[in-house]
């Protein structure tokens, strides 16, 4: 198993970082995906060590971390903030954390060249890192952190202030990170940053874990929360009066003369009502848009259920 | 590779990160102190100042001055200006880490205020005696490397007790307790590694205490007990307090609090 939390809780006096959190995950790449302030920095200061769970007991790599020495070879950390030295280089720097970690100088030296390559930032690695760009403050962040070649590569919020452009580099060396079989644990408020490298997901609000699993699995717990849907037919308000009937809708609304808008708990049976109708001559379905059912949507309403909205 | 076999490359690095000119510059002034401001005594006096004096003299300004500034400037901060530059998480999540960068700052500090005292010693007796007197410059060199060590770790400790109030705490210790207290004629002045270094002073120098013995607060400031009683205590309490902040640093959580979560 990459990561086990058992019940873990951690409170930062009277405030509630992170809330009751069981979780097993296995190895691979997965995304910690939460708004602001969700507990997300704590719960992967609690995953590296650097908090220790008021409450529950947390495994990573089958180690317990906090002062393991052995753990934290195997670890990789970009943190959220960025926290460089401004008055040395990147070579300087990545060489630096990397003998820290434990590595002879020339070997340091080795695998920090190495790493800034692997980042595209050798052609400025010699410059110091007051005179970098966000990207390149943040490529060499990144290099830190794969230098000393860990399995396990965690990842807070990678992308915050990049460039479209930068984010496309970023994304390309994780894709490259997790192609080459090695663990991810990468979070952010931005959902597509993270649906473009992993459809293995952890949502986390108000610091609980509120759903993880795939995209699918995600989307299969909302199969009891309202879906909006729009349809184009000939007769709304026929169709209306029927699934009223039916209760296969909350809501209707009838838009214009030939659209309808409906909420439903009974996707599935609605579905298969509708395919029935059209098949049976019934309505002219020319139109009929789900609620998106993209990833960003299951957020949405994972959340809304998680406030109370739903 | 442990703990130690780190602190070299953080030394290193540390060192060269500390070669800046606003420090050389403040590093310069205070080695300097101590032989201008003796200059100006030796040429108000007009000539060679009594040896006992002169040994005061150059103790003040170079051990106790020069190398405890210099000192608080390199350990005080140590982890205060990794906390504060966000820096110290890269260190943390590294095996060792933190003990490393304590232990390597340590030496960085010692290292740079070294030179310091020395140079503020040797100068400073140069200056304040024209018959030389190596006894003098031995004494004050041997003091020097006592002060540098044990002061570094006396702040080193402080700055990872609190680390948001190191300099003020710094500033405050040294004041109130190594100067304040340590002119208290009572137990706790044995507390301070002034009273260590003030009795290895009078040892040191062979300064002739006899007609103290019949004042038992003059006694209490000079000790009875032989050089080598305060060379051990004081080298024990350098590693004492660097043992003692490497243990805090090791179970201390320095990690972000809720408001800055993300």
């Amino acid at each position: 198993m990459l990561i086990e939390l058992d019940r873990v809780t951690r409170l930062y006096g009277i405030v509630i970082g992170v809330n009751d959190i069981c979780l097993s995950l296995p190895t691979g790449a997965h995304g910690l995906l939460g708004p602001n302030g969700a507990g997300k920095t704590t719960l992967l200061n609690l995953i590296t060590g650097q908090l220790k769970p008021t409450i529950g007991s947390i495994r990573v790599l089958g180690s317990r971390p906090g002062n393991d020495p052995e753990l934290l070879r195997r670890i990789g950390y970009l943190p959220g903030n960025e926290g460089m030295y401004a008055d040395v280089s990147a070579i300087e720097w990545v060489t630096y954390l990397t003998r820290i970690q434990g590595y002879s100088a020339r070997e340091a030296d080795r695998l920090a060249r190495q790493a800034l390559e692997r980042v595209k930032l050798t052609e400025h690695m010699h410059r110091k890192i007051s005179t970098y760009s966000r990207g390149m403050r943040q490529r060499a962040r990144l290099a830190q952190a794969i230098a000393h070649e860990p399995e396990f590569l965690i990842l807070d919020e990678p992308f915050n202030g990049l460039d479209p452009i930068a984010r496309h580099a970023m994304t390309t060396m994780l894709r490259q990170w997790i192609a080459e079989d090695r663990s991810l644990l990468v979070s952010s408020h931005v959902l597509h940053e993270i649906e473009s490298l992993t459809h293995s997901f952890l949502l986390i609000s108000g610091g609980r874990l509120l759903a993880s699993g795939s995209t699918e699995e995600m989307g299969s717990l909302l199969t009891a929360v309202p879906a909006e849907i729009r349809l184009r037919l000939d007769d709304p308000r026929g169709l209306a009066a029927e699934l009223i009937r039916e209760r296969l809708a909350e809501s209707v609304r009838v838009v214009s003369e030939d659209e309808l808008l409906l909420t439903t708990a009974s996707s599935l049976e609605l579905g298969q009502h509708l395919v029935q109708e059209a098949a049976a001559g019934r309505y002219q379905i020319r139109e009929m848009r789900a609620a998106d059912d993209s990833l960003q949507e299951v957020f949405s309403s994972l959340m809304k259920i998680h406030r109370g909205q739903a | 590779m442990n703990a130690l076999g780190r602190v070299p490359a953080v030394f290193a690095f540390e060192w060269r990160r500390a070669l800046t000119f606003p420090r050389l510059a403040w590093l310069v002034a205070l080695a300097a102190l101590p032989p201008v401001l003796l200059g100006v005594v030796r040429s108000a006096a007009g000539s060679d100042p009594p040896l006992e004096i002169a040994a005061i003299l150059v103790y003040v300004l170079a051990p106790c001055l020069a190398c405890m500034m210099s000192v608080f400037l390199g350990a005080a901060p140590a982890i205060s200006a990794e906390l504060e530059g966000r820096s110290w998480v890269y260190l943390a999540v590294r095996p060792h880490g933190p003990l490393a960068v304590l232990l390597g700052k340590y030496l960085v500090a010692v290292s740079w205020a070294l030179p310091v005292g020395l140079i503020g010693a040797i100068g400073g007796s140069l200056v304040l005696m024209r018959e030389v007197s190596w006894r003098l410059i031995t004494v004050q060199c041997g003091l020097v490397v006592l002060s540098c060590v044990a002061y570094a770790a006396a702040f080193l400790l402080i700055g990872v007790i609190a680390p948001k109030r190191a300099m003020v705490l710094g500033v405050m210790y040294a004041i109130f307790f190594e100067v304040g207290a340590s002119l208290v004629p009572a137990a706790i002045n044995l507390l301070t590694i002034q009273y260590r270094l003030r009795c290895l002073l009078v040892r040191g120098m062979e300064i002739d205490v006899s007609r103290l013995e019949r004042n038992p607060i003059l006694r209490s400031y000079l000790g009875e007990e032989p050089a080598i009683w305060h060379v051990s205590l004081l080298l024990l309490m350098a590693v004492g307090f660097v043992t003692v902040a490497g243990l805090l640093l090791r179970y201390r959580e320095f990690a972000a609090a809720p408001e800055t979560e993300g």
